[in-house]
This record gives C-alpha cells, sequence and structure tokens, in this order.
C-alpha cells in the first residue's frame, strides 16, 4: 500500500548518512562531492514535502502577470521574451515584474538554502 | 605511483625542462581537492640536490564561463603581474599541450598558506586587524596589477570595449544567457537594468585579474601570500575586479563585504592609497553586473550537465544555486532604484 519511510524521510536519511558517516571518512574531491549529494538530499526532501507549492504560486503570479492562463513552462518563456525587448517596448509594470521575480525567487530559495534570506 | 600518473610526472618533467629547468625530476606528492575547472596537484620537484615545493594545476576540457586565454598566455600574465609587485605563485612552467600530463598545465612554486575560504575566514576569525590587513593587501595588490601598462600583455587576453566596458558587458551577458537551453526571468531582468544604467567609464582600461575572490588568494598568517587563477584575465574596467571581491556569494556567509574578511573602506582606502582611482557609481553597477555574471555561471554549469557535457555532481547541483545569485540580483537592484 504505502512504504515506509517516506520519501522525504528517506532523503534527510540519506543526507545524514553521507554527512555524519561518509563525509568523515575521505577527503579531497570525494569528500566534497559526499557534502555535495548531502546538501541536494535535504533540498529534494524541501522540495518532496512542498509538492509543487511553490511551483503553483508562482504560475498564478504569472498568469496573472501575462493575463494567460499558459502552463508555467510556456510562462516563463513569454517572460524573459518580454523583458528581453526592454522595458520602453513593453507594457509590463517593472514594480509588478520585479515583486513576482521576487516572490518566485523567494518560494525557490526556502527550498533550495533556507536561511538565506535572513 | 600508478602508470597514469608515472606519465603524468614524466609529462611535468617534460614541460620544466622545456620551460629550462634541466633534467628535472618530478613526484606527485598529493592532490588537492579538485575545482570545477581545474585539478591541483602539489608536487616535489628535484633539481640538482635541490627539492621545490611545487603544485601543478591541469585543465579540464570543460573550462570557465569566459575564459579564453591559454595557460602559456596565462603564465606570462602572472610574470607580468609579479614584476609589478602583485604577489603571485613565480611560474616554473607551462603548457598548452603535454600528451603525458593529460591537458593544459601551469607548474608554480608552492606557497604557504590556505586557499579554501571557509578556512580563510576560520584562520582570521577573533582577529579583525588580520582581516583588515587582508583587505588592505587586496586593494594594494588590485591598484599594482590595474597599474599595469596593458598594452603589453600577450594579444589572446580578451579585451571589453576601451570606449564602454559596461556595455559591451551586458551584450556579452545577454549573448551568454541566451546560449542556455533554459529560460532565467530573473537574470534577464538584471540584465535589462543593467543596459538601462550603465555607469561612467574609467578614464584608461586596465588589466584585471578576472576572478580575484576568496578562493583564490592563499592566504598566511601574513596576510595575503599570492593571488592565483589568472584564467579570467582581461583587459576592462578596473572597479570590475574590486566589485567582484565583494559579493555576497564570496563572502561565505560572513557580513564582511571585502571577501567576508574586510570592510568596502579599507579596500577602497588601500586601493587609492595604492595609486587607484574608485568609482562608486561603477562599483555598484559591476557589483550588480557581476552578480549576474556568476548566476547564469551556474546556470551554464547545470546546462552542461543537462546536456551530458559533464557529469560533475557539483555542476549539477549549480542549478539549486543560481536562485541564490538571483536574490542577490534583484536585491541590489532594490537598493539602487
Amino acid at each position: 500500500m504505502i512504504d515506509q519511510p517516506s520519501t522525504p524521510e528517506l532523503l534527510e536519511a540519506m543526507a545524514a548518512t553521507l554527512a555524519e558517516t561518509v563525509v568523515p571518512a575521505c577527503e579531497g574531491a570525494p569528500q566534497h562531492a559526499a557534502r555535495v549529494v548531502a546538501n541536494l538530499c535535504r533540498i529534494l526532501a524541501r522540495e518532496c514535502a512542498d509538492d509543487g507549492a511553490a511551483t503553483a504560486a508562482t504560475t498564478e503570479d504569472l498568469q496573472r502577470l501575462l493575463g494567460s492562463p499558459a502552463p508555467l513552462e510556456e510562462l516563463v518563456v513569454a517572460l524573459d521574451q518580454l523583458l528581453m525587448q526592454g522595458a520602453a517596448s513593453t507594457t509590463l509594470d517593472d514594480a509588478a515584474v520585479r515583486s513576482v521575480l521576487m516572490a518566485n525567487v523567494e518560494r525557490r530559495l526556502d527550498l533550495s538554502k533556507p536561511g538565506y534570506r535572513e | 605511483m600508478t602508470d597514469t600518473a608515472d606519465r603524468c610526472a614524466a609529462g611535468l618533467a617534460e614541460v620544466l625542462a622545456e620551460a629550462g629547468h634541466g633534467e628535472p625530476q618530478v613526484s606527485i606528492a598529493g592532490v588537492a581537492s579538485a575545482g570545477a575547472t581545474r585539478r591541483t596537484l602539489f608536487l616535489e620537484v628535484l633539481l640538482g640536490e635541490q627539492t621545490i615545493p611545487a603544485v601543478a594545476q591541469i585543465s579540464s576540457a570543460s573550462t570557465l564561463l569566459g575564459a579564453s586565454t591559454t595557460v602559456e598566455d596565462e603564465a606570462e600574465l602572472v610574470r607580468i603581474a609579479e614584476a609589478a609587485g602583485v604577489p603571485v605563485a613565480q611560474v616554473l612552467g607551462a603548457s598548452n599541450h603535454n600528451d603525458l600530463v593529460g591537458g593544459p598545465v601551469v607548474i608554480t612554486r608552492r606557497v604557504d598558506g590556505v586557499t579554501i575560504p571557509r578556512h580563510v575566514l576560520r584562520s582570521l576569525q577573533g582577529d579583525a586587524a588580520a582581516g583588515e590587513r587582508l583587505t588592505m593587501q587586496c586593494g594594494t595588490a588590485l591598484a599594482l596589477l590595474h597599474a599595469v601598462d596593458h598594452t603589453v600583455v600577450p594579444a589572446s587576453v580578451p579585451v571589453l570595449d576601451p570606449a564602454g566596458p559596461a556595455p559591451a558587458y551586458v551584450q556579452q551577458l545577454s549573448d551568454t544567457l541566451d546560449g542556455l537551453g533554459t529560460s532565467h526571468p530573473a537574470l534577464r531582468y538584471g540584465i535589462r537594468w543593467l543596459g538601462e544604467n550603465v555607469p561612467s567609464s574609467p578614464e584608461t582600461p586596465a588589466l584585471l585579474h578576472g576572478d580575484f575572490r576568496n578562493g583564490n588568494l592563499i592566504v598566511s598568517p601574513a596576510g595575503l601570500g599570492a593571488v592565483l587563477d589568472w584564467e579570467l584575465a582581461h583587459i576592462g574596467d578596473p572597479m570590475e575586479d574590486l566589485a567582484y571581491l565583494c559579493m555576497r556569494h564570496w563572502r561565505f556567509g560572513s557580513e564582511l563585504e571585502a571577501g567576508g574578511f574586510g570592510r568596502i573602506d579599507t579596500l577602497r582606502d588601500a586601493y587609492v592609497a595604492a595609486g587607484g582611482t574608485w568609482r562608486d557609481d561603477a562599483f555598484s553597477w559591476w557589483l550588480t553586473a557581476r552578480t549576474t555574471w556568476w548566476g547564469i555561471g551556474l546556470a551554464f554549469q547545470a546546462d552542461n550537465f543537462s546536456n551530458g557535457i559533464t557529469t560533475s555532481i557539483v555542476h549539477a547541483a549549480s542549478g539549486r544555486r543560481v536562485v541564490e545569485l538571483e536574490y542577490d540580483l534583484l536585491t541590489l537592484i532594490g537598493s539602487q532604484s
């Protein structure tokens, strides 16, 4: 039915094993790689626990900003292309754009590096 | 030693012999932590009866974003910087190609001290005076470098348009971002802002290190021992080097703006005292521009992983670090708007 531990729990356990067992047992490039993988496991654990909430919020923000019901991938490309055209040639409000960008960045940061904003 | 290590040591001896060091014997004493683009080996070089501790840096196929100078020209730049009074690791030999070594290589004397940023910051912990001294030494070293007659540098050293290095840089950033397989609107927003807010141009362009930051400095109890990794050297606006040292990304969690170990005021005063000209508007702009550049650089590394150009887990992980630079970038723009 439902396997235990959950995906976030397993990823946290993998991170702890790498950080507490593997990292102290090696040095140089392998040690650095183990640290990096441990950190990635923690990021993925938080992404699993978030369950798409951050992505959904950004999709809503972009749909409102661009007035389009398109999916996230298309909205990101559309915003990128509008920004390439420069401020003078778009009708986008600069403050609104920056606000949407910052909100997206803050949501992603909370998953990839909590505490960075403090 | 393995056959591979034996071949590498023989190749390194060839490079040293070609540089006029007689008939050296090279033994590989250890492998330092491998960087994203270079492998670093500790060497013992036996020259006659003298043993010289040395370091070999071997470049990989996957180079740093923006690197185009050959290692032989890079070695020449280090010699030029040394003659100008910049602390460097003295070059013993360099080769753009050696079959036995397996890649372009630069061999230098070993300089005592630490280079890993967190080790550097730990070595200065609780000693504010040592951090300030290191900051002053950085300001002085950059002023000496920027005073070099840039017309004597090797022709392969890239030149940012002297008439307007900032607009030229914006175009480079835009072109690089265009070349990525994914869209990054926050970085695009940064490029747009940079294009709309170009600063004053320097009176004269200068030879820049291009990657002057905590991590590319050897630091000992006496302070700055050597400036390493000259592969991104180019001709441009001197404020670029000063701003880059002060990026949040290179502070490694410290609140001190200059490299994580000193204050901007200290850096500026030392730079000016050693003959440099400081421009506030250009400093702020280049801080934003270099933050954008490194955000694109990390996205570039992740792109290389996704496209199968590299299997490095470090490059794969870079994709989750782009957002840190995007945050810094939007914060910097917010503070200047």
